[in-house]
């Protein structure tokens, strides 16, 4: 046998394969390369066609080709710019105000749109909800085509008369799609849209409303490069340009999260299906010992054996792969399924590339992990024919931890995750589960001394774990860890806004009421009053942007996606007071009857805004409020009560300096449910008004925070099989032992039953424990977000003493199915060893 | 010497095989009476250990019966076979066969406890300090030497106090002299007990100290019993 061809070498190993496919080793290869694959695959979709959602919404979805977007209107130079250009021309108006009804008031999402609306894409709408879609068209001045959830919370039907403000209009038409909605994910509320000649008669909107003004251009890509040019310079600090290039850039926060997350998750479940692939692939090897020194005396050389091994790892890591990335595939529709309202309607497929990443994903945990022991089977001396004592020379440390650190490496890059996050994550991880490692173990051992004199079946299953004390507390805290992230998830989906929400008083304000005009405040005020509303001060509000601090641009000071970059990419609601508002405390400085004189006003800072943007007393800051640019010294930092549903504002000027700016009021009351009515009559006296029910906001923060974290838990369910991969592999290799165990006990006259009920309380108590660390794990980590995160009174969750019930079932059916042979040993296996 | 404890009638095992039915025991009987004692001896593959799987309960033939303490094992499930091995039977095994999770205490325990013994941690106890090891009580298996474990076997062995003692190769992995140690131990108990000791050997010397030989060949008895 000195040549033996290569295709005579894959048939031989193919055939191999076949017949080793019964063997449990191969088998759980197998599956925890398909858990591997499946969770890459599946993730990586999920990146991908999310991407695509996004690209889509940027080239196609504007509605145009370049957006001059602001929060006020454009000024008639920019607009003129514009016309001398030829560009086509659009105009889109949008805010949020409440639509009356006959019965209710719903809040919704208003845009006023004139003829040439869109000017790229097209409406479509409908007759009837649920109806056929037509494309094209737009509502006539008096007509209004809403989304079908308006109908549904206002109860009316196609037909029927709302009011946007003052004006009543007919709603002729439901509203299916918009082009220049595609990417919104924050669909909160329903849109209602309306023609642009409709919307002073609404009196809605007023100096110092809230508004986005949109000025949609089209035309050859020269002219409008030229327009681009033409007004940048001139762009005020509330106004920005978008084109395909500049389009949303980040995924909305909550989602974008959870894609991190996702691929958190994926990144364990590779990682516990690499270790389960180690350990099977180092099973694998080590039975393959006298086989493989067979086939040398045989004359195979160490080359060709070596080879023939690696085929035989190859055909069936080809295998696994392809099935997981059918799975991973199929996994991901689930995942857009759970996901489903606050996704795009259109999501691209997002090609093959994903697949072929997964699988390259499991071939690289294949090659990483399982090459070591593999690399041993090549250098068993032919002489342990005659000799089975003798073993292959190890393989070096540098190749076993060099090769699993490469491919790690290679699918985190793959992956492309947040490095230091993952890295201060794994290596917590790694801290933690020592110790707790170490606690366990000697949990274990102080039980075995405990139950010295407990019934036989005890100290038969505590023996079996105490015999691999390193494995039991390994595979302890993996379905540990695994437990608590599950339960913690759940923990803080279910109980969280409950919490928040029973610890606000009685009487906290249930509504908030926006852009109360100055003409109006007093009467509104009264009318509160005549419906015993309980109100809160009526506060000025003015929007405005921070632009520099001591003179140096804001956007050069703060870090991307802190809390003060949310601050300063949006308007803040700017205030002025006399005295500090309830709920509030000083920190450091001086209100302003104290003050020193100065030549520049005072402004008083919320202290964690302030931290983000670095500022510290003195320190002077420029808004632009209303297209004029206002210089303040910082004079005081204060903490914000945030939740006691009262008006808070990150920025307080001293009262008198905003005076000669539009500014509208903005207050909170409460209203004992069932006076819906009442909220009508307001908002039909008040058109301009804005009426916030806080209750609807949090059902759908409820729900947002529901679908995202359902996501999450889907996933770690693969993490759930890899940890299950583990559990079976970790198996694996006591098997042989425990068939010869479970012979031995029936010779020597052992019912069945009691082996059965040693694996169970073996495995229930494995699984137990790793129950009881979940459930301390995640009380503890609880306990510190809600006195650290969310500053909530914690109390205990009852509840989280089933995780250890739910930790036997588990490990315990998993550890009973995994031995089942050793059950069904036959008792003769003890005469033929030997 | 008392009634018979161990009768075999016509034992046939046949095992299918690749070349069709391979027969490894030929119709074979014996009887064995309280107190007596046999050795089955024969080369690789004759029989032996398949014989003594049968006679033991630990599988069933696939013609002819076994009758073990008056009980027909071939009508008895697996469980209730497994009942009867718990109050009947010992086991010394050449690989002594001890449970690494347990210490050599707790395996001799293990047959009492399997037979509901209330006495157990004692009655162990006594019988390991019969064997040598009192002082060896809480060492795990891999703490002790290959003669100390086959001496916990036999401890074990007789710790439920059978009425018939199976031993397969018991000096097999050990030195002579520790072989020989080990097989004066088993032989005193033996006759301190009145139990009925069969053991398969290729051990020529050990064979002859049993009261009864018989030698297998190719699954047929080709030396009979002796009175």
């Amino acid at each position: 046998m000195a040549r033996l061809p290569l295709l005579r070498l894959c048939s031989l190993a193919l055939r191999q394969l076949l017949r080793d496919a019964r063997a449990g080793e191969l088998r759980v290869l197998f599956f925890a390369l398909l858990v591997a694959v499946a969770a890459s695959t599946a993730i990586g979709y999920f990146g991908a066609r999310l991407n695509g959602a996004m690209l889509l919404r940027a080239t196609e979805f504007l509605g145009a080709d370049l957006l001059l977007q602001g929060s006020s209107p454009a000024r008639p130079e920019q607009l003129q710019a514009g016309m001398d250009l030829d560009l086509g021309h659009a105009r889109v108006v949008e805010f949020s105000s409440v639509v009356a009804g006959d019965t209710g008031i719903q809040l919704s999402s208003i845009k006023a749109v004139d003829g040439a609306y869109p000017l790229r894409g097209e409406l479509k709408s409908a007759a009837q909800p649920y109806g056929a879609e037509v494309r094209g068209g737009g509502p006539a001045p008096g007509e209004a085509w809403v989304e079908p959830r308006l109908l549904v919370a206002l109860n009316l039907k196609i037909g029927d008369n709302i009011d946007v403000g003052s004006k009543s209009l007919r709603m002729t038409r439901v509203l299916t799609y918009e082009p220049d909605r595609a990417g919104d994910f924050y669909s909160l509320t329903p849109r209602v849209l309306i023609n642009l000649a409709d919307l002073e008669a609404t009196g809605v909107v007023q100096p110092g409303s809230r508004v986005s003004y949109r000025e949609l251009w089209s035309g050859t890509p020269e002219a409008l490069a030229s327009y681009r040019n033409t007004i940048k310079p001139g762009l005020e600090a509330n106004q920005r340009l978008q084109d395909s290039r500049d389009g949303n850039r980040q995924i909305g926060g909550a989602l974008g999260k959870a894609e991190r997350y996702l691929n958190m998750a994926s990144l364990v479940a590779v990682l516990l299906s690499g270790v389960a692939v180690a350990l099977s692939a180092n099973r694998f090897a080590s039975r393959r010992f006298d086989a493989s020194a067979l086939l040398r005396c045989l004359g195979l050389s160490r080359r060709q054996a070596l080879l023939l091994f690696s085929l035989q790892l190859a055909m069936l890591g080809l295998l696994a792969s392809l099935s997981g990335a059918l799975l991973g595939w199929l996994a991901q529709l689930g995942l857009f399924y759970l996901l489903g309202g606050l996704l795009p309607n259109v999501v691209p497929a997002g090609g093959l590339l994903p697949a072929i990443a997964g699988i390259g994903t499991g071939l690289v945990a294949l090659t990483g992990f399982a090459l070591p022991p593999l690399a041993a089977l090549g250098r068993v001396p032919p002489l342990r024919v005659l000799r089975r004592d003798l073993l292959p020379v190890p393989p070096s440390t540098w190749l076993v931890y060099g090769a699993a650190l490469l491919a790690l490496a290679l699918i985190m890059w793959r992956l492309s995750l947040d490095l230091v996050l993952t890295f201060t994550l794994l290596g917590g991880g790694l801290i933690a589960a020592l110790i707790l490692g170490g606690l366990l173990l000697f949990g274990l051992q102080s039980l075995r001394r405990l139950l010295a004199g407990a019934s036989l079946p005890w100290r038969l299953g505590l023996g079996q774990l105490l015999r691999h004390p390193l494995a039991a507390a390994g595979q302890s805290l993996a379905f540990g860890l695994i437990l608590l992230s599950m339960a913690l998830i759940a923990l803080l989906r279910g109980e969280l806004l409950d919490t928040w929400q029973n610890q606000l008083p009685k009487d906290a304000p249930n509504y908030f009421a926006l852009n109360i005009l100055p003409a109006e405040k007093d009467s509104f005020a009264e009318r509160l009053k005549d419906f015993s509303a309980l109100g809160a001060p009526l506060y000025p509000v003015i929007p405005g942007r921070l632009t520099h601090i001591n003179d140096e641009p804001v956007r050069h000071i703060v870090s991307k996606d802190s809390s003060g970059d949310r601050a300063i990419q949006r308007d803040l609601s700017l205030t002025w007071a006399a005295e500090l508002p309830p709920g509030n405390t000083l920190l450091a400085g001086t209100w302003w009857n104290a003050q020193a004189q100065d030549s520049l006003p005072g402004v008083s800072v919320e202290a964690k805004v302030a931290e983000s943007l670095k500022l510290k007393l003195g320190d002077r800051m420029i808004f632009s409020v209303g297209g004029m640019d206002r210089e303040v010294r910082v004079t005081s930092l204060r903490t914000v009560n945030w939740d006691n549903f009262q008006p808070n504002f990150f920025m307080i000027f001293e009262p008198g300096t905003l005076k000669d700016l539009p500014t509208t009021y903005l207050t909170s009351f409460y209203l004992a449910p069932g006076h819906d009515l009442q909220v009508v009559e307001l908002s039909r006296a008040f058109p301009a008004v804005t009426i916030l029910q806080v209750e609807a906001l949090l059902e759908q923060l409820r729900s947002i925070l529901a679908q995202v974290t359902l996501a999450v838990e889907y996933v770690l369910l693969f993490v759930l099989a890899a940890g299950l991969a583990v559990l079976f592999s970790g198996l694996q290799a006591t098997l042989d032992e425990r068939i010869q165990q479970g012979a031995l006990l029936r010779a020597l006259g052992a019912e069945r039953r009691l082996l059965v009920k040693t694996r169970r309380i073996e495995f229930g108590l494995l699984g137990a424990a790793s129950g009881l660390l979940a459930a301390l794990g995640c009380e503890l980590i609880s306990l510190a977000l809600y006195h650290y995160a969310f500053d909530l009174t914690w109390s205990p969750h009852p509840w989280l003493l089933a995780l250890p019930v739910v930790g036997a079932v588990l490990v315990g059916g998993a550890g009973i199915f995994g031995t089942r042979r050793a059950l069904n040993a036959t008792p003769l296996t003890v005469l033929r060893e030997g | 010497m008392g009634a018979s404890i161990l009768i075999a009638r016509n034992l046939s095992k046949v095992v299918p095989s690749a070349e069709g039915e391979l027969t490894i025991l030929h119709r074979l009987s014996l009887e064995l009476r309280q107190g007596d004692s046999l050795a089955i001896v024969g080369a690789s593959g004759s029989g032996k250990s398949t014989l003594l799987g049968l006679l033991a309960g630990l599988d069933l033939p696939s013609a002819g019966s076994v009758t073990l303490a008056g009980q027909d094992l071939g009508s008895l499930d697996e469980d209730q076979r497994a009942r009867v091995r718990a109050e009947h039977v010992g086991f010394v095994f050449q690989s002594f066969q001890l449970l690494d999770s347990l210490n050599a205490l707790e395996n001799v325990m293990l047959p009492l406890e399997l037979d509901g013994r209330k006495d157990a941690r004692e009655h162990a106890r006594s019988l390991l300090e019969r064997v040598g090891l009192g002082q060896r009580l809480s060492h795990s298996p891999r703490q002790l030497s290959g003669g100390e474990q086959q001496r916990v076997a036999i401890a074990r062995a007789f710790a439920a106090e059978p009425a018939v003692l199976f031993a397969d190769e018991p000096t097999g992995n050990l030195d002579s002299h520790t072989g020989e140690r080990i097989s004066d131990l088993l032989f005193e108990l033996n006759q301190e007990r009145g139990t009925t000791l069969v053991l398969v050997t290729h051990d020529e010397r050990l064979a002859q100290r049993c009261r009864r030989l018989i030698r297998l060949d190719a699954g047929h008895l080709v030396m009979p019993l002796e009175a």
